[in-house]
């Protein structure tokens, strides 16, 4: 399983020679870049990082806000910090926020790399495991009581998911997007995953209350229900129609997310807050559930979601052949453009 | 309850309320027009509130009609309405009543509310 190390740095210039350096070390671990605290969160969220190097002095969220953030909602996820101004009182503020490594800047980038393949190797200390099945090998985990943290691999979707488990109970479960119960489902549908297995559950806080089995069952009732939708009965005479429609959905129709933004541009102008557009199927179990909760009311097809998660950007999922995400300052004109891309 | 609820329902289109409890049990519903199914017989409804993890509030837009929904210190409250609503209003009031919400106690099987004397 290649690893994903994400580098937080305002420097651009910094960004990319360690991202080019670390390229030799690709067959380990993966880069991603975050030009500050915030951008990071929103990439801690979405995908499965297995470590984060930090600088501290950033615009908008600094390393220590960053690090406070990752270790109250990520706590297994280890941080380096990184800095170009260091003090005997910083490197003592770090360590005591959980930072596990502190470099100071210039550094080399092979002394790095080495200290994050020294901390990445301990994801896996408790050993490694290819095509299983998710939940048969879970059912053991909570026969031997185990206290470890299992990272996760689905060979058939490339989904990426992480378990926390405290003397063989599931505490916790995280999936691009997805955390607690939900997230537990999704992984257990996996049915061939490779995994690894770290033996410490630094996740203290129970975010899952229900035993493995009743998870199990209703990940595969998921699974199963999910598996009718997408295959739904074709007459012949519908062929046509459907094959007509997916041209429409494929790519090649103009990219919906320039045509959000040209919308959103036009008719509101910079006041509507945008930060940041990207399509992201990691909501799509989300999506389903609200589609389903509409289907009962007789609701029509869902157009879109607003989500304010008390959080400095609210989301807005706009369903589609893939969903688009955007970001938007959570004092944007909220109904207007609800209005507009609902339209 | 229903006296809560008053200034949301007696707007036009409002067509009715629903409160969950965070584990996805319905305590309470009130709706202007019948249902074609009772919303207590689909057993999704936990998993629903479960995957709101998180969220303060949401504006969910369908083809026919719309949802908010608001975090309360007891749980989720759906407000169902048509497409014409002004949402803002629905917020506003939504935001008047959680004071009020806060003394309702759910009982622990989730199924009854009692008032906080």
């Amino acid at each position: 399983m290649i690893k994903k190390v994400l580098i937080v740095d305002d420097d651009q210039e910094m960004l990319l020679s360690l991202k080019e350096g670390f390229e030799k070390y690709n067959a380990t671990f993966s880069v991603l870049m975050a030009g500050d605290g915030l951008v990071a969160t929103e990439k801690l969220e979405k995908e499965t990082i297995s470590l984060v190097i930090t600088d501290l002095r950033m615009p908008r969220m600094d390393g220590f806000a960053l690090l406070s953030k990752i270790m109250e909602q990520y706590p297994d996820i280890p941080v380096i910090i990184m800095t170009g101004y260091s003090t005997p009182e910083m490197e003592r503020l770090a360590q005591e926020g959980g930072a596990v490594g502190y470099v100071e800047k210039p550094f080399m980038i092979d002394d790095l790399a080495n200290k994050v393949l020294t901390t990445l190797r301990k994801e896996s200390e408790g050993g490694t495991l290819h095509s299983v099945s998710s939940g048969m090998f879970l059912q053991l985990i909570e026969m031997e009581q185990k206290t470890c943290t299992i990272r996760l691999l689905d060979a058939t979707s490339g989904k990426e998911g992480v378990l926390f488990f405290c003397d063989g109970e599931l505490f916790d479960a995280r999936t691009a997007g997805l955390k607690g119960e939900a997230a537990a489902y999704k992984i257990f549908s996996w049915d061939e995953v490779s995994l690894s297995i770290q033996n410490e559950c630094r996740q203290k806080e129970r975010k899952v209350h229900r035993d493995i089995n009743a998870i199990l069952l209703e990940a595969m009732r998921l699974k199963d229900e999910a598996g009718e939708a997408e295959e739904p009965e074709v007459v012949e005479e519908e062929i046509e129609e459907i094959e007509e429609l997916s041209e429409e959905l494929e790519p090649e129709t103009p990219d919906p997310l320039i045509s959000i933004q040209t919308r959103l541009k036009e008719e509101v102008g910079e006041r509507c807050g945008l930060e940041d557009i990207y399509q992201d199927n990691s909501w799509d179990g989300f999506m389903a559930q609200i589609s389903r909760m509409g289907a009962f009311f007789g609701a029509g097809k869902l157009k879109l979601i607003y989500l304010d998660r008390s959080e400095p950007n609210d989301l807005i999922l706009v369903p589609g052949y893939k969903t688009s995400i955007l970001l938007v300052n959570s004092k944007c004109p909220r109904d207007r453009i609800i209005t507009i891309l609902s339209e | 309850m229903k006296k809560l609820f008053n200034d949301i329902l007696s707007m036009e289109d409002v067509n009715g309320i629903m409160l969950f409890s965070f584990k996805g049990e319905l305590v309470y519903k009130l709706f202007l027009s019948p249902l074609p199914e009772e919303p207590e017989n689909k057993d999704w409804w936990g998993l629903f509130i479960r995957s709101l993890n998180g969220v303060r509030e949401a504006d969910l837009i369908f083809e026919k009609s719309k949802f908010y929904i608001k975090k309360t210190e007891i749980g989720y409250l759906i407000i169902l309405m048509g497409i014409f609503v002004p949402t803002a209003m629905v917020r506003l009031n939504c935001d008047m009543l959680l004071p009020a919400l806060k003394k309702i106690k759910i009982s622990k099987k989730g199924k009854s509310i009692f008032k906080k004397k």
